[in-house]
């Protein structure tokens, strides 16, 4: 039985265990073997690129915060009829930014008298007037009934303060649960490719120039949180496999590339179903039944979730890879690992036991014995037994 | 066994189903926010005539900022137009309601101290007060020989009492950190004022906040005031305001320790309050026993120190273990206090929606489009599987509806925009619990398990690593919304609305549901999850 030749088995192995399937059968069968620890310096890489381009986009040209940030001036329009696009035109005319600015109607409650409210941001004097003249034309009473003042943001220097404050006490305490529950490298991993998936969401706005309202920072927040539950999810399979092959001598590549195969299909499918609606506000929502404000902020979520999904795997796993590598334990076995059929096998042999026997035809005894000396693994799909504490 | 899981089953649908049919029945509506729906719109402007410091109007919009919020989780937007502050609250349905919202006085009191103030470590423990009422730090205890029970120290300078006692000591001036609430401080600091009894709580009166009732909150006489920790104290009436002050408190290193220093006004709208107020503290008098001096803003307890010296000269010192932060707190307080502004309504107004019915409806409409084809791609890749998730959605939609419109009701939470997109998100993370169940489960039948076996061992799996991956989800919106304000708290309300959801539902209906369903005999010969389930032979 020894001396089996590995060619041999691995023959075998492959008419034995399965006929090969295409690239979507093996992924519906969770039978890909794919060297994602051997690629892992493209992930990191990519994302490293796309980091820099963020920073430099950020520094270069900043964000486009919106009067909800920064406040502005308003004009105060007394008038029955006058209609929210009506004043947006107004505006356009004027050389402003009619889309921008924030249009709101307010009635008084005991006498229905009714105004316009056109809010845009800081204004020169001049300008001001000159919107002032407008649109005391426009509905018919003198310059003086129209009404402009400065407004402050809405979204004041307290409420960023304390959300940062926030989200500062909210990775100190993610980071202590997951090294708790999981462990510190993991913890590590999982906070830079929250940042990462983050910053590269804020990026896109940059980079494209779109406006920052508060909604969006609403939709960055729901990013962290998607990000980091995608990564949590991986990193407990991670977990699952460390234990599993505790007892064994074999590289930690191996333990995460079984790890990254195995989540593989639950990460594709998860990722579909969170995009699926968010494609469907773009797409359907302000594509086709025109509602604008969604565009954006659909468009936000949409890339936020496509990237959370994506460094879970080839930016969060590698780092832990990256770090675990360094444990006296896994030190010897560093430039090792299995690739190709050797990695299909170990992928194999992490299922939950019996899979082999299932699958094999009952009758050849031969190949069954070949089938279980083929995988050393075999033995370790449980997690060895601890020792049995001594009775007193 | 199998009546458990009927029983869970069963449990979860009516509860759900249930609660949607009686939100529906009686025709209670999730509130839309501002941008959808808009609100009631109330101006204030300080009153003319009367002097104010820009200051103090800051303070204002903070404030009001606060107490709006404190009071739901709708997203307020709060705002200055010139001089007017201008809060538009959405799901606020009448006016004389969004007035008494937004309604802020600005004055600081000034009051006595009457029975030594508790702080609140939980509702629960204030019924019977076991600890002596305050923790003081150890360091107290060697430098003052005077006083140990004060939560923090004032004390006269300026004058030529330079050298009163104790303007060293640093104490707790609300005791944060130092002390964890509920342990027992050894009672060494046992105050020397055990005159006043702590039987002046009443049982079992609660306000709305969960906290007791300390006399009767309306009458001038007694007080019952929350701070930050939520502090009791039952203060006498009010004997002077914020005016007795200069506004040019600031915050201070002193002797190494962050102290406020602020400067009395002279004459008779100072000095001599001010003076004839600390007397009687400083000789515990019966109208102030403790000799601690309570600073209020707006029903809430800023700081009570105790006061150090009979008369002061021009100066006064607060000090104690103060933060920096809480010491410019403090003086800001103080310098708003000193020249309040005193705001009157200018107008209520009906507010437009930002984004208007189109955008709305065009949510909702490429929302449930998005959902249904979630639900397809479900059923086309887990087949018969696919279809507890549709029904699953049915029961995350049903309690979020009534949860919402609950909440829409009593607590004036309004929905917006990122209301509803945190919403569409969490249909991810709903479905990956689902996901990663199946992938799982399809795993353990592979290994040649049995359905039934495979359901119970796949959710064990599933189990564990929803609930962390939702445990770390929680963390974070009880952070966000416990911190801060605005949209980014509403934000936070849902996110934890919906983890918590999803956690009832993977646990109380999915796995019942997968596990009853493994156990038919139906289910083993079937294609039901798209994989052949190993032709029963395989695994006996």
């Amino acid at each position: 039985m020894t001396a089996i030749d590995d060619d041999a088995i691995d023959t075998l192995a492959g008419d034995l265990v399965r006929e090969r399937r295409g690239l979507g059968g093996r992924l519906y069968h969770g039978e890909t073997a794919i060297d994602f620890y051997g690629r892992r310096w493209w992930g990191l890489g990519a994302s490293a690129l796309l980091l820099l381009l963020t920073v430099g986009s950020l520094v270069w040209s900043g964000l486009n915060l919106s009067i909800d940030f920064e406040g502005g001036v308003v004009w105060t329009v007394p008038s029955t009829s006058l209609t929210e696009d009506q004043a947006r035109e107004l505006i356009s005319d004027e050389g402003l930014d009619g889309d921008r600015a924030k249009v709101q109607i307010l009635t008084n409650q005991d006498t229905g008298f009714r105004t316009v409210e056109v809010q845009v941001e800081a204004q020169s004097d001049e300008v001001r007037r000159e919107v002032q003249q407008a649109f005391a034309d426009e509905v018919g009473v003198t310059a003086d009934e129209v009404s402009t003042t400065s407004v402050s943001s809405t979204w004041g220097e307290t409420i960023t303060r304390k959300a940062l404050l926030a989200l500062f006490t909210f990775m100190v305490l993610v980071a202590l649960f997951i090294a708790w529950r999981l462990e510190w490298r993991m913890a590590y991993a999982a906070i830079v490719a929250m940042l990462h998936d983050v910053l590269l969401s804020v990026g896109v706005y940059s980079l494209f120039g779109f406006l920052v309202t508060p909604a969006t920072v609403v939709a960055f927040l729901t990013i962290l949180g998607f990000s980091l539950y995608d990564t949590i999810v991986v990193f407990d399979k991670v977990q699952e496999n460390q234990r599993r092959y505790s007892g064994a001598r074999i590289p930690y590549a191996d333990v995460m590339n079984v790890s990254m195969n195995q989540v593989l299909m639950r990460s594709l499918n998860t990722s579909v179903a969170a995009v699926l609606p968010v494609l469907s506000l773009l797409v359907l929502g302000s594509g086709i039944l025109g509602a604008v404000t969604l565009r954006e902020f659909a468009l936000a979520l949409l890339v936020g979730l496509l990237i959370g999904s994506y460094s879970s795997i080839f930016v969060a796993s590698p780092l832990v890879a990256l770090a675990k590598e360094r444990e006296p334990k896994f030190k010897s076995l560093r430039d090792r690992h299995a690739t190709g059929a050797e990695l299909e096998r170990l992928v194999h042999g992490a299922l939950p036991s019996g899979r082999r026997e299932a699958k094999l035809k009952t009758g050849d005894e031969s190949k069954i014995a070949v089938a279980a000396a083929l995988t050393p693994e075999a033995v370790l799909t449980h997690t060895p037994r601890p020792r049995k504490k001594k009775r007193r | 066994m199998r009546n458990k899981l009927i029983f869970s089953l069963v449990g979860i649908l009516v509860l759900a189903y249930g609660g949607l049919i009686t939100m529906l029945a009686t025709g209670t509506e999730p509130a839309l926010g501002l941008d959808l729906q808009g609100g009631i719109s109330v101006t204030q402007r300080p009153k003319p005539g009367t002097e104010w410091s820009q200051a103090s109007l800051d303070l204002a919009v903070e404030k009001i900022r606060e107490r709006v919020d404190s009071l739901g989780v709708a997203e307020p937007e709060i705002l200055r137009q010139g001089d007017t502050i201008v809060v538009n609250l959405p799901g606020v349905k009448n006016q004389q309601q969004a007035e008494d919202l937004v309604q802020v006085t600005g004055q600081v009191w000034l009051r006595p101290v009457l029975s030594a103030c508790q702080v609140l470590p939980d509702p629960e423990d204030l019924v019977a007060p076991t600890e002596s009422s305050t923790p003081t730090s150890d360091s107290t205890e060697s430098t003052t020989p005077t006083e140990s029970t004060a939560p923090s120290t004032t004390s006269g300078s300026g004058g030529p009492s330079r050298g009163t006692p104790t303007t060293t000591t640093p104490d707790t001036s609300e005791p944060t950190d130092t002390t964890s609430p509920g342990s027992t401080t050894p009672a060494t600091s046992e105050p020397t004022d055990s005159s006043v009894p702590d039987d002046t709580v009443p049982e079992g009166v609660y306000d709305e906040w969960g906290l007791p009732i300390v006399g009767n909150p309306d009458s001038t006489e007694y007080r019952r005031l929350i701070g930050d920790p939520a502090q009791v104290c039952v203060v006498g009436p009010q004997q002077g305001t914020g005016e007795v002050f200069d506004d040019n408190a600031g915050a201070q290193i002193i002797n190494g320790g962050w102290a406020v220093v602020v400067s009395l006004k002279g004459g008779a709208k100072g000095e001599d309050v001010w003076n004839a107020l600390v007397a009687q503290c400083y000789d515990r008098m019966s109208t102030c026993p403790t000799g601690q001096l309570a600073i209020e803003l707006d029903g809430v307890l800023q700081s009570a120190p105790t006061v150090q010296a009979r008369r002061f000269d021009g100066e006064v010192q607060i000090t104690g273990d103060f933060s920096e932060g809480e010491a410019r707190t403090l003086a800001r307080v103080l310098n708003s206090g000193s020249l309040p502004v005193q705001l009157q309504l200018e107008s209520v107004q009906n507010v437009s929606p930002t984004l208007g019915k189109d955008s709305l409806r065009a949510a909702w409409i490429s929302g449930l489009v998005g959902v249904g084809l979630v639900l397809v791609f479900m059923v086309l890749y887990y087949r018969m599987l696919g279809t507890i998730v549709a029904l699953g959605i049915t029961v995350s939609a049903s309690i979020l509806y009534a949860v919402v419109s609950l909440l829409s009701k009593t607590q004036g939470l309004a929905l917006s925009l990122s209301g509803i997109a945190g919403t569409i998100v969490s249909v991810g993370v709903t479905v990956d619990s689902y996901v990663v169940f199946f992938e799982r489960l399809k795993d353990e039948v592979r290994a040649g398990r049995t359905m039934r076996n495979s359901a119970q061992r796949g959710f064990a799996g599933a189990w564990r690593t929803i609930v962390i991956a939702d445990l770390v989800s929680l963390i974070g919106a009880f952070v966000l919304w416990y911190m801060t304000v605005g949209a980014v708290r509403g934000f936070a309300f849902f996110l934890g609305l919906s983890t918590l959801c999803d956690l009832l539902v993977a646990y109380f209906f999915t796995r019942p549901m997968v596990l009853l369903i493994a156990r038919t005999k139906w289910m083993e010969r079937r294609k039901v999850m798209g994989i052949e389930v190993a032709s029963a032979g395989g695994a006996a």
